[in-house]
């Protein structure tokens, strides 16, 4: 369970040291691929709470959305329509409804210790 | 959790803070605003700076000795200043005439024997503002077109085709510019080597250009009308 935290730590302070920029041009790829990212995340902490998690799915799932996310922006960008924002509303929908069922879970889990102790 | 899975998901934590760092970096740095002038540029700003400042101070002092000026006096001496006051001003304006050295610079139609013959040439605003422009630039004190001062709010338009200045009709050519300046040869140097000249000739016109030690320059007769102020800030 620390491992990750630690590594998101690390991740972050080489982030910032590098101090590493964007041109403008590609911070909207940026900015969704690190929504995608979110979305991945929450969506293996789910798959983790319904006990189906596979390492293989959440890994192609991490890529294949980023790259998809990239892909969607940068056909927008060439067509002159703003289809990266189709990326943010599906991403942003799937994020709330991973993160509702997450809370449902453990409020559930909590529920069900408290009636065993009983 | 399997230990394979384990070191999987923390590499992936590890891609995702190193995006979100840099995202968070390239989203601050925009905010900043980047400094490219290198040492001379600020030097150079620098001085500007002092100038404005010294500028600045003196108006202070002299707006200073004026307020003293009108607090030590008599009434009848208050008087006195603030018609010296005025007049002070009204020179500014340019309400009254004004002697001194400059140049007398005459603009005057040139003729091409050309078969289809030509039509005769006429000052437009446009040739007109560009001039005066130059002229300011290069240390014009005061002008005046024909018999029009141009003061700071003198209108210079076109009208049905012709050239209007202080909303009178310049005439036709060849038209005569007073120019006074500081320093008249230097103000006739710069002129005869700007590129003006050559926008001039373009348009059928030439520019003769005379240094004169003494100049009457008309006043503005004309009411001041000065319905928009606004504050310009900084």
């Amino acid at each position: 369970m620390w491992l990750p935290i630690l590594f998101l730590i690390i991740g972050l302070t080489l982030g910032v040291l590098t101090d590493i920029r964007i041109p403008d041009a590609y911070s909207d790829y940026l900015s969704i691929a690190v929504l995608a990212a979110f979305d991945t995340l929450f969506g293996g902490i789910r798959a983790q709470l319904e006990k189906n998690f596979d390492d293989t799915v959440f890994l192609t799932g991490f890529i294949f959305n980023i790259s998809l996310a990239a892909l969607l922006a940068f056909i927008g960008v060439q067509l002159g329509v703003d289809l990266y924002l189709a990326a943010v509303f599906a991403f942003g929908v799937r994020l709330f409804r991973n993160l509702a069922i997450i809370r449902r879970m453990i409020i559930d889990q909590k529920l069900l210790m408290k009636f065993r102790k009983k | 959790m399997k230990k394979r899975t384990k070191w999987l998901v923390s590499i992936v934590f590890l891609f995702i803070g190193f995006m979100v760092a840099v995202q968070f970096q390239t989203t601050s740095y925009e905010s900043q605003m980047r400094e490219t002038r290198d040492v001379w540029e600020v030097r150079e700003e620098l001085q500007r700076q002092q100038d404005a400042q010294q500028e600045l101070l003196e108006s202070i002092s002299d707006a200073d000795q004026t307020i003293e000026d009108y607090e030590q006096q008599s009434s009848g001496e208050q008087l006195d200043t603030l018609i010296e006051s005025i007049e002070v001003l009204e020179e500014r304006v340019g309400l009254n005439k004004v002697e001194g050295a400059g140049i007398e610079m005459t603009i005057a139609p040139i003729f091409e024997e050309s078969v289809t013959g030509q039509a005769y040439p006429e000052l437009s605003p446009h040739l007109l503002h560009r001039l005066l422009n130059e002229l300011n630039t290069y240390g014009a004190d005061e002008i005046s077109i024909g018999e029009e001062r141009i003061t700071n709010l003198s209108p210079i338009r076109d009208v049905n085709g012709s050239t209007y200045v202080n909303n009178r009709p310049i005439g036709s050519l060849p038209i005569t510019l007073k120019v006074l300046a500081e320093d008249p040869a230097k103000l006739r140097n710069y002129m005869k080597a700007s590129p003006t000249q050559d926008i001039f000739n373009i348009d059928n016109m030439e520019m003769k250009i005379e240094l004169k030690d003494s100049l009457l320059l008309p006043e503005f007769d004309g009411a001041l009308h000065l319905e928009i102020l606004e504050e310009t800030g900084g």
